[in-house]
């Protein structure tokens, strides 16, 4: 429905950009949408959160934790005794 | 010893925010990490690992340098995950510890129906949420965040002609301003945006609706746009 009003030419921009979060999530390419024909703001605007939704996937795992969490891990391991994995995992 | 807790942390991600914390649609732990539906994303952040399967096959039989092995593997990915969540180094490194120790006591439930990676990295998001929950966060609700506010709200005279973000976000700019989203916004785009889950795994981790993780996520976007144009400004005036 807020997709379907979002079509209509006659649209403000409160309007179409009310309409975003459902026109981003129907997947479909809204680049020719009448409203963004006309107002550059909104199409600057659009322009722009797909290029952060684009550039955060692009980001990649680039930070190591310290080495004394590893250390911790196998203190709390010693210090914990758990039960072996595989015998735990079949309680 | 304490897991948790080891370290005195800062408190800075989330201090009284007055929007876009989450708890009072509060967070859900699951008994474990759930097999998360397949998504292509995940697939394509998750490739097979050489050696990873004979070092999950020897953990599982309580095999120590297997285990050490693993977390060589995915120590980053799940450090960054709890970073990027969290946006605190001392809590982050705190919440990794935790999720490979319950990954040390919990790789016999493998089933091995998704990629280990895609499973390990929801049993660190579990992690995370549980934190958030047990330290009893702000108590502000996801669905106030749905209001507009001066803030956050769709702004009218947005996309002045001078300042188009395309082509000029570099990642540490980017992951800068991630940092600095209020901490509920930040949850929900780290989740879709960065990690690649859907919005009904999301609504399903934080107890919310799809629709709200929708708008939630859209309003990320639009603060992070706000941020990035901000820094943008102070750049060219300096």
């Amino acid at each position: 429905m807020i997709v379907m009003r979002a079509m209509d030419k006659t649209m403000t921009c409160a309007e179409f950009q009310d309409a975003l979060p459902e026109l981003f999530e129907s997947q479909s390419d809204f680049s020719g949408h009448e409203h963004l024909k006309t107002c550059e703001n909104c199409a600057a605007l659009v322009r722009d959160l797909e290029y952060i939704a684009s550039q955060a996937r692009l980001l990649l795992p680039i930070h190591d934790p310290s080495p004394a969490v590893w250390d911790h891990i196998q203190q709390a391991i010693r210090q914990d005794k758990p039960e072996p994995p595989a015998t735990a995992a079949r309680k | 010893m304490s897991l948790t807790a080891q370290k005195a942390t800062n408190s800075r991600a989330f201090g009284a925010s007055s929007h876009g914390t989450i708890t009072k649609e509060r967070f859900v732990l699951m008994a474990g990490p759930t097999q998360p539906r397949p998504a292509n994303q995940h697939l394509r952040r998750n490739p097979p690992i050489a050696g990873e399967q004979e070092a999950i096959d020897k953990a599982r039989e309580g095999d120590g340098r297997a285990f050490e092995t693993l977390y060589a593997m995915h120590k980053r990915r799940v450090y960054s995950l709890c970073l990027r969540m969290l946006g605190n180094v001392a809590e982050a490194e705190d919440l990794t510890q935790e999720a490979f120790l319950q990954l040390y006591r919990k790789i016999g439930t493998f089933r091995g129906d998704s990629a280990f990676s895609t499973w390990l990295h929801r049993l660190a998001v579990n992690v995370v949420l549980m934190h958030l929950r047990r330290k009893g966060l702000p108590q502000v609700s996801l669905e106030e965040t749905l209001e507009p506010s001066q803030d956050d709200g769709p702004r009218k005279d947005i996309g002045a002609r001078d300042l188009t973000l395309s082509g000029s976000i570099d990642r540490v700019t980017l992951e800068r301003a991630i940092e600095n989203l209020p901490p509920g916004y930040r949850l929900v785009f780290v989740l879709h945006d960065v990690e690649g889950y859907e919005h009904n795994e999301i609504a399903e981790m934080l107890d919310c609706s799809i629709g709200n993780s929708k708008s939630q996520l859209h309003k990320a976007r639009m603060k992070l746009r706000d941020l990035l144009r901000t820094g943008q400004r102070k750049e060219q005036i300096a």
